[in-house]
């Protein structure tokens, strides 16, 4: 870990040039697959769960149970392209065909393992596979699969699911000071429930000391992760997508050890904030455009993105929804309950104030509007996706939206995040080589605008 | 009219997207004689010429059939149809007429293709596919172009393959760029040939294996006359299937069938005559417009 | 009285035809109309402020052409038709807009709203939690009380507790009427078909309560004085699913030989199965809203706190009103049908089948697009099932 800033020769053959930090984060969650199963089948229960923004991850956590996130394991078959299986298996249980590809190959997983396999573990489940689970933790943030998806799997379990609540996302009503603490009073209602429900169900007790030292880590994990996302604001930028990518389960759920965590996102911080001072970029070619890659990749094709390293596009920046804020200050808190709510709340609330700026009242597209600016992108890559509404439905107001104030413009790609039939790397490719001269244009017309790249 | 012979024949109409049949039964719903042509822009034309030619072929005219049922996507293009029945009902019940057991049937046609849940004779569950080219004989007609064969060539050829080539796409436009990239490597036509015939039954088990695939099975439209693709299914499916001896002909078989059903149980309730003198101004009307 | 019995059908027919003509009209009055998406805005609060609720819908025969710039293809189509006319500027005659937290895409239609449809200067999202636990019973009474204060700074006057219960005694008498209305239908043959009935229910959201209410009277009696025609269909059917505001699908259905005697469809009974009870405040709204209308984007924690988990036990808590419809209404199939990209009713579909099948009851799954077009290839699918059921 000691040589960050220089790339090894071996490395500057390839297109991008992938931070050494990313690694240890990257096997992180490989081993918590790994160790999940194994303490299954030393009789320990699994928790399978939705991503939650944290309100549920660390009272599990602070239990000691072990989680596999359902989710996340979709990206894992899609990119080892072990998913049709999966999803033919969904088909063919008569769950319709336009829903989430996430959702539907892990209920595929979950039908195979329950009616074809006897309850035992499909053998292609790449990494081992996720044990059965012994319970099943819905949540209702960012989209209406992610809770009713969980509810459809006790077709298969007998688990019983609980699903967590959350505010809607930030909007005008939502985002009035006032109203704060009311819904920070709803989501400690909420977890006292669900914790005690967790005690009488895995029949422990919560570790209260365990889950403020925890929310405390959170709290420095965050803290580290965002100031690595402002570094990577300088040009060249310093760290490419597909490395935030693979590294972000740490931060995203807390895959792993959060202590191991911390200390592998600090040595990437160093590594970043070397790089920026050397002036190093995250691709092995002269950064030519800056892009910003909205919402989900495609996970069976991240190949694709050497292509257009080689190009000379350097992504700076991706995937809002996967980035935590910079977390709020709560010190001032004591109750442990009001602490993780007013945590996982900010996710969902800390963009507004600013969006106000714009006089647009979507939350996400100014989340854009402001990592453009931020950023000083030449242009987004929007990959709506046919499978996923919540992370696509605004994309077309985004790009609206960026040309109109910024002009920034964007490539258009339809895609998904597991079914890879709609995606033609080579047309793409041939798309973006055209789209270099519209990146040009608008450069010269945002200069002639006054605004600075 | 009202004092003819009674009639001893029933008629069943297929109008598929691209081939049209007609089928006629006696009394004791044995088959008499069927026709087979291509369906063409013009339903109505058509359905008067298959019946026309049924009719010649069996000996016997119009009205001394006593009820007729159409069927198909163009069945209501039929003037002189005593009634409409879907192809989904009709194909169950012609396949279960020639195979009483089976319980499952896979028919596939020129732009569509159908999965058949039938019990005792009854269709009991179904699923169609319309959508997509990739699961349908449509298919077919494309890799024979992209391989410069004959439809009918195509069957013997690929039976000599024990090492079918994967085609990936679904997407008929890029499975045709693979079929030719696999030719440009050098892959053997046999190889190739046999890939194709897997990919389209993968296609189709899948919609069938959401219905739960019970043996017996039966396989029929036009593309089970090709033996390649029989082979295909098999492997696919991992279980034997039956094929009629004329796969294209089912529904309208079933449709003669239910026609004598339905015609039998109109005398039960007594509204036969009714049904005759219809039949006869369908017959007049029908005569008129070959003229 | 005589021409009292025989307005009513005709009276919806007309108002179907153009929905916004009444309430244009009282617009002119110097009344407000307040549009509002799916079930869940109270419309009793904007029924106490002397202001029309008029719920919105889409339009199937109308081409979707510039909704492409706020949305992308592969949302609902329903609302994708909605605000593709707002942005033609169909809602004009509206001095307000709200939506809630239903689902994911009928919130962002309405923050779309406020970005892009210049018409109806007053909008306001509700959030609607996602389960019905009794914290989230809280917070919903919680953002209907915010909507009743944004609603007031429009009205310029405070909603009393007087006028809100009489909004909700307004609103329950018209909920206890359809249930009469639906009576109707039990005959065999039904005394009213799906199409007849479909008009009168989109017609209650187009006009303000007391005048709905008087609709229902008429129609009701109307159809009450009709001779029952002998002629009996193999199938009697309910038809399940989200929103369906256009009689072409039920025209599509009864053409293969089935009558449709009840739904569960959001612009059919599902609005009005559960009444708002008394003492008819904020509380007994947001509990009537949240826990009390049974529609697939709740999720109803049937067994809350449970530790050991029942499938079947679920199953029925979700569904045993639809159990209830189909003995009720003597249904021997159910049509399940859905606009494409709808997820709370997409995941709900194999389980449901599972449940009818429990029950010995066939169904049937189509999807279509919200498009008259998109129904044409459904219909042998449909025919070929009442086949299976005769
Ligand atoms: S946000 Fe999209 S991809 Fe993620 S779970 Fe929801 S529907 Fe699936
Ligand atoms: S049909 Fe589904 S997606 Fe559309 S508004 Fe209704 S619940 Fe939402």
């Amino acid at each position: 870990m000691s040589e960050t800033a220089t790339p090894s020769k071996t490395e500057k053959k390839r297109a991008i040039n992938r931070l050494k930090s990313m690694y240890p984060l990257r096997n992180v969650v490989q081993q918590d697959y790994i160790d999940t199963l194994k303490a299954s089948n030393e009789g320990k229960p699994t928790v399978w769960s939705m991503l939650n923004y944290w309100e549920g991850d660390l009272p599990l956590k602070a239990m000691g149970l072990n989680i596999v996130y359902p989710e996340n394991y979709a990206t894992l078959l899609a990119a080892s392209g072990a998913a049709e299986p999966f999803l033919d298996a969904s088909d063919s249980d008569g769950f319709p065909t336009h829903m989430c590809g996430y959702g539907r190959s892990t209920i595929g997983y979950s039908y195979r393992m329950m009616k074809e396999n006897g309850g035992k573990i499909p053998p292609d489940a790449p990494l081992g596979g996720m044990a059965k689970p012994a319970l099943l933790l819905g949540s209702g943030i960012i989209c209406d699969a992610r809770f009713k998806w969980f509810q459809s799997l006790a077709r298969y379990f007998d688990a019983p699911e609980w699903c967590l609540e959350m505010p809607m996302m930030a909007t005008y009503e939502g985002s009035e000071p006032d109203l704060e603490a009311y819904q920070v009073k709803f989501l400690v209602k909420e977890l006292k429930d669900f914790i005690a429900f967790l005690e009488k169900l895995f029949k422990q007790k919560m570790d209260w000391a365990k889950l403020e030292e925890l929310t405390d880590l959170a709290v420095k994990i965050h803290e580290t992760t965002y100031k690595i996302s402002e570094l990577r604001q300088s040009i060249p930028g310093p760290m490419h997508a597909t490395d935030f990518w693979s590294s972000m389960p740490p931060s995203l759920f807390f895959a792993g050890d959060m202590k191991v965590s911390l200390k592998c996102y600090q040595d990437m911080l160093a590594e970043v904030q070397e790089r920026v001072n050397n002036k190093v970029s995250g691709i092995n070619y002269p950064e030519r455009y800056r892009l910003i890659f909205a919402e989900l990749p495609p996970w069976h094709s991240l190949k694709f993105f050497d292509s257009l390293a080689e190009m000379g596009w350097n992504f700076v920046f991706e995937s809002f929804g996967y980035h935590a804020p910079k977390p709020p200050d709560l010190s001032k808190y004591s109750d442990p309950c009001e602490k993780l709510a007013r945590l996982s709340r900010n996710f969902m609330f800390n963009v507004f104030p600013e969006a106000k700026a714009d006089n647009i009242q979507n939350p996400i597209v100014e989340t854009y509007l402001k990592i453009a600016r931020g950023f000083k992108a030449d242009g987004f890559f929007m990959h709506p996706l046919i499978s996923c509404r919540a992370a696509s439905c605004s994309l077309r107001t985004v790009q609206h939206w960026e040309q109109e104030k910024l002009d920034v413009p964007s490539l258009w790609v339809e895609g998904d995040i597991i079914d890879k039939r709609v995606f033609n790397p080579q047309e793409v490719l041939a798309r973006a080589e055209a789209f270099e001269q519209t990146m040009d244009h608008y450069r010269k017309v945002r200069k002639s605008r006054g605004l600075d790249w | 009219m009202e004092n003819a012979t009674p009639a001893l024949f029933f008629a069943g109409i297929d109008i598929g997207s691209t081939m049209s049949k007609a089928v006629v039964v006696d009394a004791q719903g044995a088959m008499r004689g069927y026709v087979v042509g291509p369906t063409g822009a013009e339903h109505r034309r058509r359905a008067n010429k298959v019946m026309e030619d049924v009719l010649l072929k069996v000996g016997i005219t119009l009205d001394q059939v006593a009820y007729i049922i159409s069927t198909g996507y163009g069945r209501v293009n039929v003037p002189f149809a005593d009634k409409q029945v879907t192809e989904l009902t009709c194909h169950a019940r012609g396949v279960a007429s020639l195979f009483p057991d089976v319980r499952t049937a896979i028919d596939i046609g020129g732009q569509d293709a159908k999965v058949l849940k039938i019990k005792s004779g009854r269709l009991t569950d179904f699923l169609t596919n319309d959508k997509c080219a990739a699961g349908t004989g449509r298919f077919l007609e494309v890799a024979a172009e992209t391989l410069g064969l004959e439809l009918n060539e195509m069957g013997q050829i690929s039976l000599q393959s024990d090492t079918p080539v994967k085609i990936n796409s679904l997407c008929t436009i890029f499975a045709q760029q693979e079929i030719i990239s696999r030719l440009s490597e050098g892959q053997p036509l046999t190889d190739i040939l046999a890939g194709v015939y897997i990919a389209v039954t993968t296609r189709v088990v899948k919609l069938a294996r959401q219905l739960k695939v019970e043996p017996p099975v039966v396989f029929t439209g036009g593309v089970a006359k090709n033996s390649g693709m029989v082979k295909a299914m098999e492997t696919v499916l991992g279980m034997p299937v039956l094929v009629p001896e004329e796969p294209l002909i089912t529904g309208a078989l079933g449709a003669a069938i239910l026609a004598r059903d339905e015609a039998f149980k109109l005398v039960q309730d007594g509204h036969y005559k009714i049904q005759k003198k219809q039949l006869s101004e369908a017959y007049i009307e029908f005569t008129e417009k070959k003229l | 009285m005589v021409t009292a019995t025989t307005k009513g059908l005709s009276r919806a027919h007309e108002i179907y035809a153009d929905r916004g003509k009444r309430v244009r009209e009282l617009r002119k009055a110097g009344k407000k109309i307040i549009g509002y998406i799916c079930l869940y805005p109270p419309i009793e609060i904007i029924t106490a402020m002397g202001m029309v609720p008029f719920r919105i819908f889409g339009d199937m025969s109308e081409p979707i052409t510039v909704a492409d710039k706020v949305s992308t293809t592969v949302v609902c189509p329903f609302l994708r038709s909605i605000i593709d006319l707002g942005i033609k500027g169909k809602f004009d005659f509206l001095d307000g807009a709200v939506g809630a937290h239903t689902c994911d895409i009928g919130m962002t239609t309405i923050i779309a709203w406020r970005d892009y449809i210049k018409d109806a200067p007053f909008t306001h999202l509700i959030d609607v939690p996602h389960t019905d636990h009794a914290p989230a019973v809280d917070y919903f009474e919680g953002q209907i009380n915010f909507f009743k204060q944004h609603i007031e700074e429009l009205a310029g006057e405070k909603l009393s507790g007087d006028k809100l219960k009489k909004a909700c005694e307004l609103h329950n008498k018209q909920r206890k009427l359809v249930r009469d209305l639906y009576d109707l239908r039990k005959s065999d043959p039904p005394r009213l078909n799906s199409m007849e009935n479909l008009e009168v229910m989109v017609s209650l959201f187009s006009l303000p309560v007391e005048e709905g209410n008087e609709l229902l009277e008429a129609v009701i009696r109307e159809v009450k004085e009709r001779s029952i025609k002998p002629a009996k269909k193999k199938a009697r059917l309910l038809v399940w699913g989200p929103v369906f505001d256009n009689t072409s699908l039920y025209e599509l259905v009864e053409s293969t030989g089935a009558d449709v005697v009840v739904d569960d469809t959001c612009v059919g009974t599902r609005a009005f199965w559960a009444d708002v009870k008394a003492p008819y405040d904020l509380h007994a709204l947001a509990q009537r809203y949240l826990v009390d209308i049974k529609c697939p984007r709740t999720y109803r924690d049937t067994q809350h706190q449970e530790t050991e988990r029942s499938y079947d036990k679920d199953l029925d808590s979700r569904f045993s009103y639809i159990k209830k419809a189909v003995t009720d209404w003597h249904v021997n199939g159910v049509v399940l049908q859905s606009v494409k990209y709808c997820d709370t009713h997409g995941y709900e579909v194999p389980n449901l089948r599972h449940y009818l099948d429990t029950l010995g009851i066939p169904s049937i799954y189509i999807e279509h697009d919200y498009s008259e077009r998109s129904l044409a290839p459904i219909k042998t699918r449909v025919e070929a099932f009442v086949e299976t059921l005769g």
